[in-house]
């Protein structure tokens, strides 16, 4: 089953590059709250189908970068592009995909009603819009549930259908703000290595904002180690584990150092942190 | 309350069953009804209490009986007047709502006087209403229409108010227009307060018709009220009484029964056993 194409553009260039320059957000403070400098000066330059993992202490601004490019924070300094051309505009074009923490589906629609809700939008025809959901569907393991509804499923399955809902659209780019954060650890397992089955078929850049460093490095090309107040990169470590990755790249010796130099580099902003 | 998937796959016994399946809701209250009734016949009957300080259920039954078609005639018009005054208030109100909750002057500029328009006692504004309107029907329907206006009013606002941030969200990035936000979010999301205020508005609507008809009317349930008072004809009274009490029940019924259909994914309409 074919669920996309890579998305290439008239000229033949692979799509879905995300640049991040000079990015700055301050989130305006009121009576008794200082203004808060959520990034500072935040530079990175994203390749076509890259998987970045945001890592960092709370408040870090991982989720105000991914909300940048969503369009749903405009920076006040700097600029965000993806492939060269504002959040605005790959927004419109739906090349974007977000999956939340929480799975927010529609409580009064059924999976597939859910997953196919942006290509309704979108005004894809509903024949169309429905075949396409069902591939997802089966993509993300959901096959049987579609009529269900989401508060008849568990969290990993809504997250899963969240995920298959993102990618309705074919984004270029899927942000996906700590997905697995609220499931018990062997779904977590389960639910990442399905996600590296999934990336690979989708073909979209992902940004993946985690508080896992062994999750960053099981399914990342670099992982992004940021600290906060204001918040910075403080690192960018790249994984050259071979892909595709599986349960056996647990094994290999090199994934435990990339751990083990990720956590410290970790500790290094928490450190920050406290002064 | 764990709703399984098995249990959400029962629909289709379920209708082979048929009303059955009301079954588990209905008779409580029929149970409930026949003992109370045999109970207050009981007393009446053994302490002999006057019937026109507390007639006892047969007697209002007879009262009842003694003239059917005029008490429920008097009661048609009631009904009448309750059902329009409560789909004109409830809609005007939600559409007040509506504006509140999509602009905050309006609601920071008009809600201060819906609040305190809301406070105003029904019986001293029926008066002036029915100045207004004259002394047909449609006085009483205006009535009706003031006082179901703002449970709609506020309720939709709230409900308007009450979607999921992450949902938005959702909606902003799949680039949805404001009218597929309002029509495939926002609304779905205020249906459950909308069924509140439906709700009020069925018993403040029949209130509403039969303190305006107390007011000034020749016909109506308050009409029959006012009249046997005066002639201390009780048991006719609590006929009236019993009448307007059933319509209420009957009407919140058939509300309730649309909102399990409209809204069963709502977590209020889950049944707990
Ligand atoms: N809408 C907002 N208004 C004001 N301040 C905000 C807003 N959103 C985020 N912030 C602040 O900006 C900073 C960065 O927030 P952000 O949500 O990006 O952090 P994060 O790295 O995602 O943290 P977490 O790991 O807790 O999700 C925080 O200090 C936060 O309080
Ligand atoms: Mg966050």
């Amino acid at each position: 089953m074919s669920i996309s194409v890579t998305k290439l553009s008239s000229n033949g260039v692979l799509r879905g590059g995300v640049s991040f320059r000079n990015l700055s957000v301050v989130f305006p403070g009121h009576v008794n709250h200082p203004p808060v400098q959520a990034l500072d000066h935040v530079s990175l330059e994203v390749r076509p189908r890259e998987f970045v993992s945001l890592i960092g202490p709370s408040g870090c601004g991982k989720s105000t970068m991914l909300r940048v490019i969503s369009d749903l924070i405009t920076p006040t300094g700097g600029i965000a592009l993806v492939d060269g051309e504002p959040p605005r505009k790959a927004r419109l074009a739906r090349d974007i995909g977000f999956v939340f923490q929480d799975a927010a589906l529609l409580e009064w629609r059924s999976i597939l009603d859910n997953v196919l809700l942006p290509l309704e939008i979108a005004g894809v025809p509903a024949r169309e819009r429905e075949s396409r959901s069902r591939e997802l569907i089966e993509l993300v393991g959901l096959n049987g549930f579609e009529a269900a509804r989401p508060r008849q499923l568990s969290g990993g399955m809504r997250q899963r259908a969240s995920i298959a809902r993102a990618l309705s659209t074919r984004p270029r780019v899927l942000l996906m703000d700590e997905p697995f954060g609220a499931v018990d650890q062997i779904t977590r397992d389960r639910l990442n290595m399905e996600l590296v089955q999934i990336t690979e078929k989708t073909n979209a850049t992902v940004l993946f904002v985690t508080h896992s460093i062994s999750e960053a490095v099981l399914l990342s090309d670099r992982v992004v180690v940021m600290s906060p107040r204001p918040g910075r990169i403080l690192s960018v470590i790249d994984i050259n584990l071979p892909r595709p990755r599986s349960l056996a790249t647990r094994d290999d010796p090199h994934y435990t150092e990339l751990i083990k130099f990720g956590a410290a580099e970790l500790e290094r902003g928490f450190a920050r942190n406290e002064h | 309350m764990s709703t399984s998937l098995a249990e959400g796959s029962t629909p289709v016994a379920d209708a082979e069953h048929g009303w059955i399946r009301y079954w588990p809701m209905l008779w409580p209250p029929i149970i409930a009804t026949i003992i109370i009734t045999t109970v207050w016949e009981s007393i009446t009957v053994y302490f002999d209490i006057p019937p026109y300080f507390i007639p006892s259920p047969s007697r209002i039954f007879e009262a009842f009986w003694a003239a059917p078609g005029t008490l429920l005639w008097h009661s048609g018009i009631t009904l009448l007047e309750a059902i329009i005054g409560c789909i004109i208030g409830s809609f005007l109100g939600a559409l007040l709502g509506t504006g509140f909750a999509y602009s905050s002057l309006l609601a920071r500029g008009l809600l201060p006087f819906v609040i305190a328009a809301n406070t105003i006692p029904v019986v001293a504004i029926a008066p002036i209403i029915i100045l207004w309107f004259g002394h047909g029907i449609e006085s009483k329907i205006a009535v009706t229409t003031f006082l179901c206006f703002f449970p709609l009013a506020l309720n939709m606002m709230k409900g308007l108010q009450s979607y999921d941030r992450v949902i938005m969200d959702v909606f902003h990035v799949a680039a949805a227009s404001p009218l597929q936000r309002f029509f495939k979010m926002r609304l779905p999301s205020a249906l459950p307060y909308i069924f509140v205020g439906i709700k009020i508005n069925v018993s403040f609507s029949i209130i509403g018709a039969i303190v305006a008809e107390f007011v000034q009317a020749d016909r109506g349930l308050g009409f029959v009220i006012m009249t046997t008072y005066r002639n201390l004809n009780m048991p006719r009274l609590w006929a009236a009484l019993a009448i307007s009490a059933l319509i209420g029940m009957v009407f919140f019924a058939l509300v309730s029964l649309v909102e399990r259909m409209v809204i069963p994914w709502h977590s209020s309409m889950r049944t707990e056993s």
